[in-house]
């Protein structure tokens, strides 16, 4: 509403209204911070631009946290990489395995895809409860409706009374950003569905704070007509991307295959392995480390002359 | 960012909208319809929060459908804009408004008019010979000032309509490639290339 | 026998019947007639008025209101005008449900309610009613003369156990049968509105066991489309325009000691 409604009011009342709500929130985030660090910007010593508020680390976080405030300007997808892809050979999913609190990594082993039944897979990016009891929740919907009709349920179906089923709840602090991919009647499909109720149908999508790293991988490297193993280089190599360069994604890399007869694991990479020796002998992969080698080899011009 | 047009011509209403569908700095999609056809004369262009325009739209759209099971007939133009007006107004004053704004577009077979109404997620609701919703609005509104006739036949009016597009690709920071554009006339609803 | 079936509307008889829906349409066919005759060009009711004697006041209905004595022909909607027989007070009941249904439709949509929706709006009452346990059906038929671009010019008819159906030409209340026979004899598909007034008259003045025919005893209405603006217009007649109406089909019967003509 907010921002809708501030695109079109008058700009001095909706700056007057802003104001006064930066007020309110920077007297709560003096609490407990003022103890801290929370008085640099006040002293004068700043080298950068930051907000000038007492805590600039807590007002981002307001600023940048939809899980407490949904009409907040900034919303980011904490703590994630996800991706998948539809192509000629079926739907490549792969996901990051990091969970963060924080600046803290809280886990690294996280199973981000969650397999909803032999046909369908969900990935996981944003709040990891809401995305892991509603996508088992849907996994009980989708047998129910396999008993009742017996017949698979669509992806086109099940994706859809996902985003039904939290655009009830729109609102009320529901956090997720999920990719619902399967095989059914109408071959691979896959949509993208989060917790503003938003459903999107498309051929590729990556979702979560390292989504923009991923794309650019991932954007480069797709077409249509990719082989089998060149579409799982492709999701490797676009998670191990946002895996470096992302604080809030890394680890390992899950990759997912979804095909006709329905999904298969693919592996489990380190993303520091893959930096430095690659995923090692598997198919689609060239030897040799995905980061490492080209930022130190390709610095001199060792080998130059003998290309002619 | 997102745009929307619409205007009316002899005969005929012509709805246009961008078709890209973002998440945050993220372009999530480029080629999502945001123009839902309603009955076989009435096209709705929707724009706003995300996850409330695709719910509202649909509910609208089984709601015409409602209609006309019921009734064996389909709404007229000013009667559906009325009904969906009064959603909105109805909605806004609920717990959780649907935030959206719309075009709506259509084309009165009983006494063969086009109609377009600007509708906007607070229940304001104007009949206009053309509209915009968006930034397209701070620039397109001035060239549709300048060239749009209602008497205008299908080509020039699909003049003017490329002209205000081509004006935001030319001056809105940011672009916006893809257009879908609809027609509403007697035979109906359909998709024409731009 | 019949009688345990007969005091609750919501029992079906043995036969299959529901008596309390079949005593209320015995009830209709003793009511004062209303007929409706569908012209091309407009729609006309004409009703027989029941309630009548020297010492009733009809100075209400000579002045202000919509024309009518409120008694048989009420105006719905701007659009729509509808004749009733059966019990009076369950018809006024019914009028005053009409008129909110239509208003109830013209804020919702910003249009005057279809004629066959107004129709259905009633008859979903009155079916509940057959339904329902506890309660007693509305002893009332409605003719419902209207208008609206779907379907230009329209008459209905709804009995009490919530049926309706459309008409070219019909006629409910005592002695509808006789006027139905009537009706059928001189119906013409390109009927104007004014041969219609006129067959209205004729048949009205067949029908009615009184011998007086005269504003006191009548009630007649139409609708046509307003020659300037397009829209529907409803003309319920005054006692003096029923009067001059009559005298100029020739219909006008005085008291029993004056001569009868036809």
């Amino acid at each position: 509403m907010n921002s809708i409604a501030s695109r079109f009011a008058s700009t001095s009342a909706s700056a007057a209204i802003s104001r006064d709500e930066e007020e309110n929130q920077v007297a709560a985030s003096m609490w407990g911070s003022t103890g801290g660090f929370g008085n640099l910007g006040q002293v004068g010593i700043p080298s950068f631009e930051i907000p000038r508020v007492p805590d600039p680390t807590n007002f981002l976080r307001m600023h940048t946290d939809d899980r407490n405030d949904p009409s907040c300007r900034i919303k980011i997808q904490h703590g994630t990489t996800t991706l998948a892809f539809r192509f000629q050979g079926g739907i490549i999913v792969a996901v990051d395995s990091r969970a963060t609190a924080g600046s803290y990594i809280a886990s690294g082993t996280v199973k981000k895809v969650i397999e909803i039944n032999k046909y369908l897979l969900g990935t996981m990016a944003g709040g990891a409860a809401d995305c892991q009891y509603w996508e088992t929740y849907l996994g009980i919907q989708c047998r129910l409706h396999e008993l009742r009709n017996r017949e698979r349920i669509s992806v086109a179906a099940a994706s859809k009374y996902l985003s039904n089923l939290v655009y009830g709840y729109k609102g009320m602090g529901l956090s997720m950003g999920t990719m619902i991919a399967g095989w059914d009647k109408t071959g691979p499909a896959l949509f993208y569905v989060d917790s503003d109720g938003q459903r999107l149908k498309g051929d590729l999508f990556s979702v979560g704070s390292g989504s923009t790293f991923a794309y650019g991988v991932l954007d480069a490297g797709y077409r249509w007509d990719l082989s089998e193993e060149e579409a799982q280089e492709l999701g490797r190599r676009a998670i191990y991307a946002a895996g470096h360069r992302d604080a809030f994604s890394g680890n390992t890399v899950n990759l997912y295959h979804v095909k006709e007869d329905g999904w298969k694991f693919i592996g489990n990479y380190d993303v520091t392995t893959l930096h430095y020796e690659g995923p090692g002998n598997v198919p689609g992969a060239v030897p040799g480390g995905y980061g490492y080698d080209v930022r130190t080899e390709g610095l001199h011009s060792r080998g130059a002359a003998t290309v002619a | 960012m997102e745009c929307s047009f619409g205007l009316v011509g002899k005969g005929y209403t012509l709805i246009a909208s961008d078709t890209n569908s973002a998440r945050s700095i993220v372009k999530m999609k480029n080629d999502e319809d945001k123009i839902k056809v309603l009955t076989p004369h009435l096209c709705m262009a929707y724009s706003g929060e995300a996850g409330d325009t695709v719910q509202f739209a649909e509910y609208v759209e089984r709601n015409l459908r409602l209609h006309q099971i019921r009734h064996y007939t389909e709404l007229r133009p000013p009667s559906s804009a009325a009904w969906i007006r009064r959603v909105l107004a109805d909605s806004l004053r609920s717990r959780k408004p649907y935030q959206v704004n719309l075009l709506l577009g259509g084309y009165d077979t009983s006494d063969d008019t086009p109609h377009l109404y600007w509708i906007d997620y607070l229940g304001t609701m104007a009949k206009v010979p053309f509209a915009a919703h968006g930034y397209g609005a701070y620039f397109a509104l001035s060239t549709l000032d300048r060239y749009h006739d209602p008497t205008a036949d299908l080509e020039q009016g699909l003049e003017t309509l490329k002209r205000c597009i081509e004006e935001v690709q030319k001056r809105l920071i940011v672009g916006l490639p893809k257009w879908n554009v609809k027609i509403i006339d007697q035979d109906g609803v359909r998709e024409l290339e731009i | 026998m019949a009688r345990r079936y007969d005091s609750r509307t919501t029992i079906f008889s043995p036969e299959g019947r529901l008596y309390q829906i079949e005593y209320a349409m015995e009830a209709i066919s003793h009511a004062g007639t209303v007929l409706g005759i569908l012209a091309k060009d407009g729609v006309v009711l004409a009703a027989e008025k029941k309630v009548t004697g020297k010492l009733l006041d009809l100075s209400g209905a000579k002045e202000g209101g919509y024309g009518g004595s409120g008694e048989k022909i009420f105006l719905l909607n701007s659009n729509v005008i509808g004749g009733v027989a059966g019990i009076t007070a369950d018809a006024n009941s019914l009028v005053n449900y009409a008129r909110t249904a239509a208003q109830r439709h013209l804020f919702s949509y910003n249009e005057d309610i279809p004629v066959e929706q107004l129709a259905q709006r009633l008859c979903n009452l009155k079916q509940g009613y057959t339904q329902f346990g506890g309660l007693r059906p509305f002893g009332v038929s409605i003719l419902y003369a209207g208008f609206d671009p779907h379907y230009q010019f329209q008459l209905y008819h709804s009995d009490p156990s919530g049926n309706y159906s459309g008409w070219k030409a019909t006629c409910i209340g005592a002695n509808n049968g006789t006027a139905q026979s009537l009706l059928k004899q001189d119906y013409k598909d390109e009927i104007t509105v004014e041969e219609a007034v006129g067959l209205a008259m004729k048949v009205m003045s067949k029908t009615m066991d009184s011998t007086t025919l005269g504003s006191e005893k009548l009630e007649f209405a139409t609708l046509t489309l307003d020659a300037t603006t397009g829209e529907p217009k409803a003309k319920i007649y005054r006692p003096a325009e029923v009067d001059a109406l009559l005298e100029k089909h020739g219909l006008r019967k005085k008291d029993e000691d004056t001569e009868m003509k036809s």
